[in-house]
């Protein structure tokens, strides 16, 4: 079965406590949706394959806890990740405003810097919203990322949220091949040129 | 339509090819492969070739091996790419049209390429078709042979319609001698080569070539068309005797002299060692002449290098010349891949022995990291053991040649270890390396290229390893090779545990965690430190504690070890108990659940009993059963992590799996650290509930909202989330299960002694070549450093690029897990080359005097002539022989002549070259004595015209001869056209 699997790539969940993030994972790697979901500790760990455009790819997620102790823990874990869902509760405002921490943190431990982010606005079945969509989209828009509202109980943009950015990944150069072919740097090619038989000079020695 | 229904043309007719010779298969075949790259048919339109469209366009060719009976041959497609012209079809008329090759043979804009195939550079073509013998010792020699090829082709091309020119080699590969031919509508042109050892004396100028061309044509009209004339006289510039190559290369030995500052271990050398451009071709063109214009005979020539309207240059390098800073990055890279154990370079002997006293040493620790050890050992103890064993060690290898000089590998290691200089067994020596640590690193961090090793997954240019990097790289180039690497790795490795047994802190590494972002031998470095920083913390903790118990929450993160929190009877011995290294998860605390009952009941009880372990109030809030402050605990610190034990425990959580137990599983191994939070926050909180930390910790989990009482007054009412409420889960459950303990007395969530151990160890065993792989990033760092220091003094922007590009290129290649070396080692080979550039630019500026004083227009114009010889094949030299680049290149040449005249004695009594040579003009009569270039190393000399051949009637047809004349080396490329139709 993993033959076929183009590439594995490895994502992180991360936003405030109580966002939402094991629920969304949970929607997204199970179709179900658990209102017991018990407050995560450290990290926790789920696999799922996905196919886009007729490519597999093996996604390894991370969803990390929120809570700001957990802090000194998690972030261990951001290596090597090629893409991160980044959560806000729409109910919740205080969750809105620390985005900006989250942002970076993620500058800080991730590896490498063209990681593909995508900001998810959980809880829109709720009612009494406190974060506008278009406050959502400003936000995303200022820091290059991905955005969709969602919500994990009644699976609204859930699996779009995914896919979108396993797409990107997918799209983007260098993020997810294992080997570089990378172009060569040369100095000019006057030694190539030269060594190529009549080249050059050919006629003086 | 007839026809088709004629019976007659029904009737088979057998074409029989069963008895075709080997030569009609060669014929088909070569038509085949003319077929096959689509070279048939009249050519398309294309406009003919721009001025200089032949070097700055880019050649391609297409290669296919083709048989005659066995006798392999390679049948080679050499073309110019070019844009299809979309043209309105205007041209498109012209039926007959000359075939291109035909018109390129007048064509004047590329005469003389820089760097082109000889048969363009001989007839101008940019396309055509070479068959030449598959192995180089093969060779067409026999005129029969000569004669069956060329009939070949001959019918290939009236068979297939191709009117690409078709050249056979003949004779000796080396000789490069082709005949061939190329059919157009009614017209052909042959092309013929004449190649001889000398020069002819009749054909030695000018007048006698066009003598041959002209016979050659043998056309009867009269006048006879003007025949156009192109000539380059090259001239060869060898001896720089005048300008010794100034590189000297380093004195190492300076190093072992007494003056031992460990300055020097910091530098990378640069530079070339010998002179990196080895000739200078001077080429000056007369590009178009027409007969009579000048004179050239046997007994005159008007033809004076300093009068020809262009002038061009050419550098030619040295191959490879030695450069120091590639040297050492070669040997480097060879040093990676050398398979040997320390123990195999050393030599058992010296091994052993050591081992013998590693082997006290970790018994010694093993005696101490016994959690049961009854009797404490004295630390110094431990630390003497190191000591005496370093200078047994030291003494031992004095005596015997030991494989690094005691000299040298002192001042390496006072390089390395700075601090070790002013290290005195005291507390202040402690202090001062503490704060040395920190110092300094402001200022850098403003320079753009300090960030560099984050790109690179190196080490900071100031740390520690990369100190180390550099010092292993010399000693390795310089100091006895892969034995005294190894010696030096262990005399490295020593020093470390003589750091960490006697609680020095390691100099030169940023305090805290390990940088995951910097190499992996870096943050094990970093790693120890903050063993050697823990332990310390421990060990003063315990001489404050001594003094006054109360003081003793001052200590942050203090990671006391303590079995049981109401044994304190223990707690003296358990001070000393250095280690407990079993690896336990808080589950061996359900074999107390009998206790639990009577924790939690306690926890009320204790309400009276004293706080331990308090940070500092949290937010003014209260507990909410008592009016006490509710106050946030001070708490052990995660541990740090390097990233292979990073990896090596997300790989055990990953493989529990995906299922509820496996997050069950993982959600306990990872609750130590809550658990422990929360023992020191009950310790901190005496009567506190699990509300009370979740306020703290969770605050969102802690759900309040606003509610009437009886009374009618507005409270806020609180309340655990749900999720919190959930019966049995993961963080009631923890705890229900947590005692009360500050953090100082529980157990260790880091074991210091035990990850130094293990770093020390991983270090131990390290071969040299794992060493030098680890050592790779910080390497390539310092080189990159060290091109653009040395390319800003020069400022070649085509070198500052690369540099750039190399930077990105490495970063891709340094940061993956596997590193490909190969490709490593074509990356060191990249940046030698950009050091050889940089060398050759500086050779050239000296000999161009660029920066020395000269007005700045004539400045501003050398320095662009010398960047465009490292970057161009050949450069157009403004003004010629006039310009003020022309009278350097002429000042060259005239001190060369003058040295190549006289023996050198006499030379050095020569007066300096006359300033001004260049623009004064000597009368012919005065010039016998030294002329001012030597003779020309090569003539080339370049005839055509359009005249009908063969008879006075046919049509006018493009006729080309194009001359070589060398010492020894005589040859004549015509291309002669003749009309079909009309002869």
């Amino acid at each position: 079965m993993d033959e076929d699997v183009l590439t594995t790539l490895k994502l992180l969940i991360i936003g405030e406590s109580g966002v939402g993030k094991s629920s969304l994972l949970l929607r997204f790697t199970e179709d179900t949706f658990d209102p017991e979901q018990s407050a995560t500790i450290g990290v926790d760990f789920k696999v799922k394959t996905l196919a886009i455009d007729g490519n597999k790819a093996k996604l390894a997620i991370w969803d990390t806890a929120g809570q700001e102790r957990f802090r000194t823990l998690t972030p261990s874990y951001y290596r090597g990740a090629q893409g991160v869902i980044l959560v806000y509760d729409v109910t919740k405002r205080d969750t809105f405003m620390k985005l900006e921490n989250w942002l970076n943190e993620l500058e800080t431990y991730t590896t490498r810097n063209d990681i593909v982010k995508m900001l998810v606005g959980n809880k829109i079945d709720k009612e009494d919203h406190e974060v506008d969509r278009n406050e959502g989209l400003k936000f995303a828009r200022k820091h290059s990322m991905l955005f969709i509202e969602a919500s994990a109980k009644t699976k609204d943009g859930v699996q779009c949220a995914f896919e979108e950015l396993v797409e990107k990944i997918l799209q983007t150069p260098g993020l997810w091949e294992s080997e570089n072919q990378g172009q060569k740097v040369r100095l000019g090619d006057q030694e190539q040129a030269r060594a190529g038989g009549c080249g050059g000079y050919c006629s003086i020695p | 339509m007839a026809a088709d229904n004629d019976p007659e043309s029904e009737v088979f007719e057998i074409t029989d090819f069963t008895t075709a010779s080997e030569w009609e298969r060669f014929v088909s075949r070569v038509e085949e492969v003319l077929n096959d790259w689509k070279l048939t048919g009249s050519s398309p339109l294309k406009s003919s070739p721009e001025k200089g469209e032949y070097t700055s366009g880019t050649w391609e060719e297409k290669s296919q091996e083709i048989n005659f009976a066995d006798f392999k041959f390679y049948i080679t497609h050499y073309f110019l790419k070019q844009e299809c012209e979309q043209d309105d079809g205007k041209e498109r008329l012209e039926e007959d049209a000359l075939p291109l090759a035909m018109q390129d043979l007048l064509c004047m804009n590329n005469d003389f390429p820089p760097r082109a195939h000889c048969l363009v550079r001989w007839y101008g073509i940019r396309a055509f078709v070479v068959i030449s013998p598959g192995a180089n010792c093969e060779a067409i020699i026999s005129e029969s042979k000569c004669n069956l090829l060329l009939s070949s082709v001959s019918i290939s091309l009236t068979n297939s319609g191709c009117q690409v020119p078709v050249f056979v080699q003949i004779q000796q590969k080396w000789r490069r001698i082709y005949a061939g031919e190329c059919q157009g509508p009614s017209v052909r042109t042959d092309f013929e080569m004449v190649h001889l050892r000398k020069v002819p004396n009749q054909y030695n100028h000018l007048s006698g070539l066009l003598d041959i061309f002209k016979a050659k044509i043998g056309c009867s009209l009269f006048p006879l068309p003007p025949v156009n004339i192109a000539i380059r006289f090259t001239y060869i510039l060898q001896d720089w005797q005048q300008h010794s190559w100034p590189q000297q290369p380093p004195d190492f030995d300076t190093l072992l002299g007494g003056e031992v500052g460990g300055v020097e271990f910091g530098k990378l050398p640069f530079g070339a060692c010998e002179e990196p451009i080895s000739e200078l071709h001077l080429a000056t063109t007369w590009p178009q002449l027409t007969e009579g214009i000048v004179v050239d005979n046997d007994v005159y020539s008007d033809l004076d290098p300093l009068q020809a309207p262009h002038w061009s240059v050419r550098v030619r390098t040295a191959e490879n010349p030695q450069c120091l800073l590639g040297d050492f990055l070669t040997e480097f890279y060879k040093l990676c891949c050398r398979k040997e154990s320390s123990e195999e370079v050393l030599g058992r002997g010296l091994t052993e022995e050591e081992g013998k006293e590693n082997a006290d040493i970790s018994q010694a620790l093993s005696k101490l990291t016994e959690p049961s050890a009854a009797v404490p050992i004295p630390k110094l103890s431990v630390s003497n053991i190191v000591h005496t064993a370093r200078k047994r060690i030291r003494r031992h290898r004095r005596n015997d040649e030991s494989p690094l000089n005691t000299d040298i590998l002192n001042s390496v290691l006072l390089y390395v270890f700075p601090d070790a200089a002013v290290e005195k067994p005291s507390e202040n020596g402690k202090n001062k390396t503490a704060q040395s640590n920190s110092t300094g690193t402001a200022e850098q961090e403003k320079n753009p290229d300090y960030n560099l090793f984050l790109q690179l997954k190196s080490a900071p240019s100031d740390s520690l390893t990369y100190r180390l990097a550099l010092c292993v790289c010399l000693v390795n180039y310089n100091y006895g090779g892969l034995r005294a690497v190894a010696h030096l790795w262990q005399e490295f490795v020593l020093e470390l545990r003589y750091r960490w047994e006697n609680n020095y802190l390691i100099y030169g590494l940023t305090a805290g965690p390990p940088d995951l972002r910097c190499c992996l031998l870096h943050q094990k470095f970093q790693m120890l430190n903050c063993c050697i920083e823990r332990k310390r913390a421990r060990d003063e903790a315990r001489k404050t504690s001594d003094g006054s118990k109360d003081r003793e929450r001052k200590v942050s993160g203090g990671s006391q070890n303590s079995r049981q929190a109401a044994d304190s009877s223990r707690e003296g011995k358990s001070w000393d108990s250095w280690s407990d290294s079993e690896d336990e998860f808080f589950e061996c605390l359900s074999d107390q659940g009998e206790m639990e009952a009577s924790q939690t009941e306690g926890g009320k009880e204790s309400s009276k009993t004293k706080a331990e372990g308090r940070l500092h109030p949290y937010n003014n809030l209260t507990l909410l059963n008592s009016t006490e402050l509710l106050y946030v605990p001070v708490t052990q610190e995660p541990a740090p992590m390097t990233e292979d034990l990073l990896e090596e425990q997300s790989e055990v959580l990953a493989k529990l799996g995906t299922s509820a137990e496996g997050t069950h599983l993982r959600a306990r191994m990872q609750s130590a650290c809550l658990l422990s939070d929360m023992e020191s926050f009950k310790a901190a909180n005496p009567g506190c509930v699990l509300e009370d930390f979740v306020r703290w910790y969770s605050p969102r989990d802690y759900v309040e909202e606003e509610a009437v009482d009886e009374k009618g007054d507005k409270v806020l009412k609180g309340e655990l989330s749900a999720r919190m409420k959930i019966p049995g889960n993961m963080w009631v459950e923890a705890w229900e299960t947590a005692r009360v303990t500050p953090a100082r007395r529980q157990r260790r969530l880091f074991d210091d002694t035990k990850e130094a151990e293990k770093v020390l160890h991983f270090l131990a065993m390290l071969k040299p070549a794992d060493l030098a792989r680890h050592l790779l990033p910080c390497m390539l760092h310092a080189a990159i450093l060290k091109l653009k220091e040395e390319e800003a003094v020069d400022d070649i922007p085509f070198v500052k690029k690369t540099i750039q590009q190399a930077t990105s290129q490495a970063c891709k290649l340094l940061h993956p897990p596997n590193h490909d070396y190969k490709k490593i080692e074509d990356f060191i080979n990249q940046l030698t080359a950009m050091e050889t550039v940089i060398t050759r630019a500086r050779s050239l500026k000296a000999k161009f005097a660029v920066g020395e004083d000269e007005k700045g227009e004539t400045s501003e114009e050398l320095e662009k002539f010398v960047s465009s010889l490292l970057e161009e094949p050949e450069v157009v030299v403004t003004g010629a022989g006039q310009g003020p680049t022309g009278s350097i290149i002429h000042r060259l040449f005239i001190s060369s002549q003058r040295l190549a005249d006289f023996t050198s004695d006499e030379a050095a009594l020569l007066a300096p070259v006359d300033e001004d040579t260049g623009s004064d003009r000597r009368p012919a009569g005065l010039s016998i004595k030294v002329p001012d270039f030597p003779p020309a190393a090569g003539r080339e000399i370049l005839l055509r015209t359009c005249v009908p051949r063969p008879a006075p009637y046919s049509k006018a047809l493009p006729q080309r001869l194009f001359c070589v004349l060398m010492k020894d080396e005589f040859r004549l490329a015509g291309a002669f056209s003749s009309d079909t139709s009309f002869f």
